[in-house]
């Protein structure tokens, strides 16, 4: 998780528009690209909680954009994907093959802390009233997100306790 | 920098159809988006760039763009590489691999393309393992390390790629990680507007073979970037000494880039060409080189 | 009076015997003979055992050579160690270094009388002439002008030329030197005059070079713009050559860091659209024989020389074999066809060097020139050579149309797919050595495997119509029958004239291409056979062993093979061939036999 080149004291409210727009870009991306995974892995019920939060992501990115558009209009961008990375988009890492349903919504859980942290850390040192007040509201979305995904964990039928490790095939060698 | 001018690519325009046969967890999976950012920020044209491979997981990689690819045998992506900016200096040539592949069967062509600084730029991998033959120990692996082919400890000591490239002259020696795609993009980057032969180290962990300490949270643990450091990479020396610690901290950024790039083997190529093409006969009468006077 | 003459000199690399073999044919060029000249050397860098073989005609000459006319030895012990290479019969006239020692009646020569034996104070003369035991080459000159009649201006002429610069005085003790030699000749006349007739051709302009140079130039004249290689013995000069002249016509040489890398700059130059070869010897193909598979999966055209020598492994690095057959046909593994092509002569290699690149190019596959150490570093005159008459041939590039929806392994009618290359807009495509889809996309279905396999080897059916890679001479309807490639395909060629002359009805097939094995070509050319020979040099009888794997050889036609370094005479080919003859009439007669 990490932002490099934002100067957080001077971020203009369109600047942090656009941030939060980037921040939902990079997550939903990301999960498309988990998804496509687990795809390409015949791992079909974490392909489609992926696909889940692909849809969540993209639909929070669109109420931001809209919000974005009403106010400021096609006014250029002063910050840009390269200075971010990992915000919200879960790490590399957090996609396994095989991976259940379970872990694969665990996954998105810690991203979305992941998030809410990050939001709560730029808070301190943020010095524009409108801004200070978008960057709690995206903290509270974390939250409301975290509730979502926690309320699909709730659906599922708790784990045997068993690994995937056990059950699947040893890698095929190629 | 781009023949046909400058054109707005986007990282989009540089992934393809095929779907990457990595494992989901990868590291390569970050270090092909790197790779697709960095193109974009160039903005050279994809049929513009060669992009070649030699064998291993990581090896796949020139197909998930959409450049030309050429994924080829394993160890000879250098040579194919520079056959590829010899026939034709004006293409952006990308090189890549796995540390076995580079190091190990291919560790032979390095110091050739170093000492004739090929315009190439070559990413490496490094995983510290053989992915694709199921975990056996790689050039890169910790002496001491169990594996499948070492079942009590590898007794050899790993190759330094970092060392082993600024040792032989790369005027421009970098390293990357997942653990900062935005770096890893600006790296590369940064590698290929190089003139010359330029080497990029990511650490990319096996996340079905590597040890714990190798994926991104134990790389994030021993992570330091470079500029944080206050290095110079003007610095040669003193890239050396911070290269010294590979295995140890995983230094992100640029180790070196010569300050006064020399010419490459490409414009001495054209530079000769363009001596010696006066003397040139006529192809129909080379035969006449033969005519005993 | 002769039309013909073959000389054999030995000495140690000190002698000069090798520059002296070159100034020879350089002379008899000069003067309008046809000639070539083989070289052959011991293992040692300077020092060693060295020998030429110079043979001068007035008629176009088809190999080095049988028995020497002529035999100068320096020194006897190096002289021996030639062997079977410079062969002293009845008929040749032996002339050696008196200083060593020997008695004209006691020369090391075991089993052969020869017509003369003549020892010269070949050193003395050197030493008195020219103030140095090294003119002793120069002097060799002036004997051969002498008792000859070969070189008596052109020799010193281009002595002169050469030395120019190095100053007069150096001239003119080569003249004294050469005078010397002329003049111990002129006082002691043979017992038979050997002169040879004088060339009706003199005057005539004249090409000299030898089999990798002419080579290199064929590849530069076929487009070829990049080399990738690595110094091996016999094939070096040609990559030397490229190094000469590549650049003048925008194309760009890598002396690469090892085998392998030279064929991979090659592959990559091929790939990036650029005709491209490499040239290597035994142990070199070995080493790039992965390529050669890639190559051939990634549908990529490539040159690759292979220059035969004596194997496996170092074997005899300077000595001439055709043993590399089956490496050059079956090296890379997996089910694939790659086209070997093999000259006979210096003159040949640059027709079939362009073919070789013809059929790279337009079937989109690496192609193997099987060269041997003979043709490779001998010199032949040539007559010039008209160029304009060969046809260049240029791979299929995607059009407009083929762009719109690109794939670079198209299953198409003729089995071969237009190739783009890296710069051409809408060609973008993954090259690979594993298994692809049309469009180039990784596979691993054995259905697509098995489809691209039969695309790969189909793609080459028309070659094995090519007549023109075959050479048949002789009468047709020959019962008897010679097949021989490479450079045994010249002695071939007079043993032939001189069996047709002794009454034997017999034909020759010379194949220039290998492999694939035109199975038609060769079944219609055995049709009239009952008896034959595959003539080879070869211990195994590859070319035999490899003809039978693709067709059913007549009963009677064997093998005549055997290892380098241990060439074929014509007059051996003959006898053989009269035996065969004698085999066949004995059959006849049997078959005459009523049954019992």
């Amino acid at each position: 998780m990490a932002t490099r080149g934002i100067d957080y004291a001077n971020l203009s409210l369109k600047d942090a528009l656009d941030l939060a727009i980037l921040i939902e870009d990079e997550a939903q991306e990301r999960y498309e690209e988990f998804a496509v995974q687990m795809d390409q892995h015949r791992t079909p019920e974490a392909a489609k909680f992926f696909r889940y939060m692909v849809e969540n992501e993209a639909k929070h990115g669109r109420e931001l954009s809209a919000r974005r558009v009403a106010r400021f209009g096609s006014a250029p961008s002063a910050v840009s994907r390269t200075m971010i990375y990992d915000i919200e988009a879960p790490d590399y890492d957090a996609a396994r093959a095989f991976m259940s349903a379970r872990k694969a919504m665990e996954a998105a859980l810690a991203s979305e802390v992941k998030a809410h942290a990050f939001f709560v850390s730029a808070l301190p040192t943020l010095q524009d009233a409108e801004v200070r007040a978008l960057f709690e509201e995206l903290r509270d979305e974390e939250l409301e997100h975290q509730q979502l995904v926690q309320a699909e964990l709730y659906k599922l039928r708790p784990e045997s306790g068993l690994s995937d490790d056990d059950f699947v095939d040893e890698p095929a060698a190629q | 920098m781009s023949a046909t001018g400058t054109l707005d690519f986007q990282p989009k325009d540089y992934k393809s159809d095929l779907k990457p046969i990595w494992c989901p967890g990868c590291g390569d999976f970050s270090v092909v988006q790197g790779i697709y950012r960095a193109l974009a920020a160039i903005g050279r044209p994809p049929h513009e760039i060669a992009f070649v491979s030699g064998i291993g997981c990581s090896s796949r990689i020139p197909g998930y763009t959409t450049a030309y690819g050429f994924n080829s045998v394993h160890g000879r992506a250098l040579p194919i590489a520079q056959g590829i900016k010899l026939a034709n200096p004006d293409l952006l040539v990308l090189a890549a691999g796995g540390d076995g592949d580079g190091f190990s069967i291919g560790g032979g062509h390095i110091a050739h393309l170093i000492r004739r600084n090929m315009d190439i730029t070559y990413i490496v991998m490094d995983n510290q393992i053989y992915g694709l033959t199921k975990g056996q120990l790689s050039p890169t692996s910790q002496k001491g390390r169990t594996t499948c082919t070492s079942r009590y400890g590898s007794l050899e000591e790993p190759v330094n790629p970092l060392l082993y490239v600024l040792a032989y002259g790369a005027g421009f020696v970098a390293q990357a990680s997942p653990t900062d795609l935005v770096g890893m993009a600006a790296v590369i980057e940064e590698a290929i507007r190089y003139p010359g032969f330029a080497f990029v180290n990511i650490q990319s962990p096996c996340v079905t073979y590597g040890e714990e300490a190798q994926q991104i949270k134990g790389l994030k643990a021993i992570q330091e970037s470079l500029a944080s450091l206050g290095h110079n990479p003007a610095d040669r020396l003193a890239a050396m000494d911070l290269a010294q610690q590979y295995g140890e901290k995983m230094h992100l950024g640029v180790f070196y880039r010569n300050p006064e790039p020399p010419p490459t083997y490409g414009d001495l190529v054209k530079e000769r060409q363009a001596l010696l093409s006066k003397d040139a006969l006529p192809r129909e009468r080379i035969l006449d080189l033969f005519i005993k006077k | 009076m002769r039309k013909d003459l073959v000389f054999g000199m030995a000495g140690s690399g000190g002698d000069g015997i090798v520059s002296a073999g070159d100034s020879l044919i350089q002379a008899a060029a000069a003067e309008g003979y046809h000639g070539v000249m083989t070289k052959s050397f011991g293992s040692q860098i300077r020092g060693g055992e060295s020998s030429c073989r110079v043979r001068i005609s007035i008629d176009p000459i088809l190999n080095p050579g049988g028995n020497l006319d002529v035999a100068v030895a320096l020194n006897w012990e190096d002289f021996l160690k030639f062997g079977a290479e410079l062969p002293v019969s009845g008929t040749t006239v032996v002339i050696y270094e008196a200083a060593t020692g020997i008695k004209e009646t006691e020369i090391p020569l075991v089993g052969v009388t020869p017509l003369q034996v003549i020892a010269v104070p070949i050193a003395a003369m050197a030493k008195e002439t020219a103030g140095t035991e090294r003119a002793k080459n120069t002097v060799v000159l002036g004997l051969i002008a002498g008792w000859f009649g070969i070189g008596a201006v052109a020799v010193m002429k281009g002595i002169r030329k050469r030395l120019a610069k190095k100053g007069e005085e150096l001239v003119e003790a080569n003249q004294r030197a050469f005078d010397a030699g002329r003049a111990f000749a002129m006082a002691h006349p043979l017992k038979a005059s050997m002169n040879i007739v004088s060339s009706d051709t003199k005057g005539n302009v004249k090409l000299i070079t030898d089999g990798n140079d002419m080579c290199a130039a064929a590849a530069i004249f076929a487009g070829c713009q990049f080399f990738g290689g690595y110094p091996i013995t016999p094939s070096t000069e040609i990559m030397q050559f490229f190094t000469d002249h590549v650049w003048k016509y925008g194309g760009a040489v890598l002396q690469a860091e090892d085998e392998i890398a030279g064929i991979g700059a090659a592959v990559g130059a091929s790939f990036a659209g650029m005709k491209s070869m490499t040239a290597t010897s035994g142990p070199g193909l070995s080493l790039k024989s992965e390529m050669m598979g890639l190559a051939s999966i990634a549908e990529l055209p490539l040159v690759i020389v292979d220059v035969q020598r004596g194997g496996p492994s170092t074997g005899l690095p300077t000595k001439s074999e055709q043993s590399d057959l089956f490496a050059a046909a079956f090296s890379a593994h997996g089910d694939v066809i790659r086209p070997v092509l093999a000259p006979t002569s210096v003159a040949d290699t640059f027709r079939i060097t362009i073919e070789a690149f013809n059929i790279a190019e337009y079937y989109q596959t690496p192609v193997i020139v099987l060269s041997d150490q003979e043709i490779s570093q001998r010199k032949e005159t040539l007559d010039p050579i008209d160029t304009t008459q060969f046809k260049i041939i240029e791979r299929v590039r995607p059009t407009g149309a083929d762009l719109q929806d690109y794939k670079r392994f198209k299953q198409t009618e003729n089995h071969i797919s237009p190739i783009s290359h890296p710069g051409m807009l809408g060609g973008t495509y993954l090259a690979s050595g594993i298994e692809h889809v049309e469009s180039g996309a990784p596979t691993n279905s054995g259905t697509v495997h098995a489809r691209m396999n039969d695309k790969r080897t189909k793609k080459f059916d028309p070659l094995k119509d090519r007549k023109d890679l075959f050479e048949v001479s002789g009468n047709p309807d020959a019962p008897i029958a010679m097949v021989a490639w490479g450079s045994v395909a010249g002695v071939c060629r007079e043993a032939l004239l001189m069996a047709q002359e002794q009454g034997i009805n017999v034909k020759l097939l010379v194949p220039y291409l290998l492999y694939p094995v035109a199975e038609g070509v060769y079944n219609e050319f055995f049709a009239s056979v009952q008896k034959g020979l595959i003539i080879e040099q070869t211990h195994l009888a590859q070319t035999h062993k490899l003809l039978r794997m693709h067709l059913d050889l007549p009963k009677g036609v064997k093998p005549m093979a055997r290892s380098g370094a241990n060439p074929f005479l014509p007059s051996e080919i003959v006898a053989a061939l009269h035996n065969l003859l004698s085999e066949l009439q004995r059959s006849h007669e049997g078959n005459l036999q009523p049954q019992e």
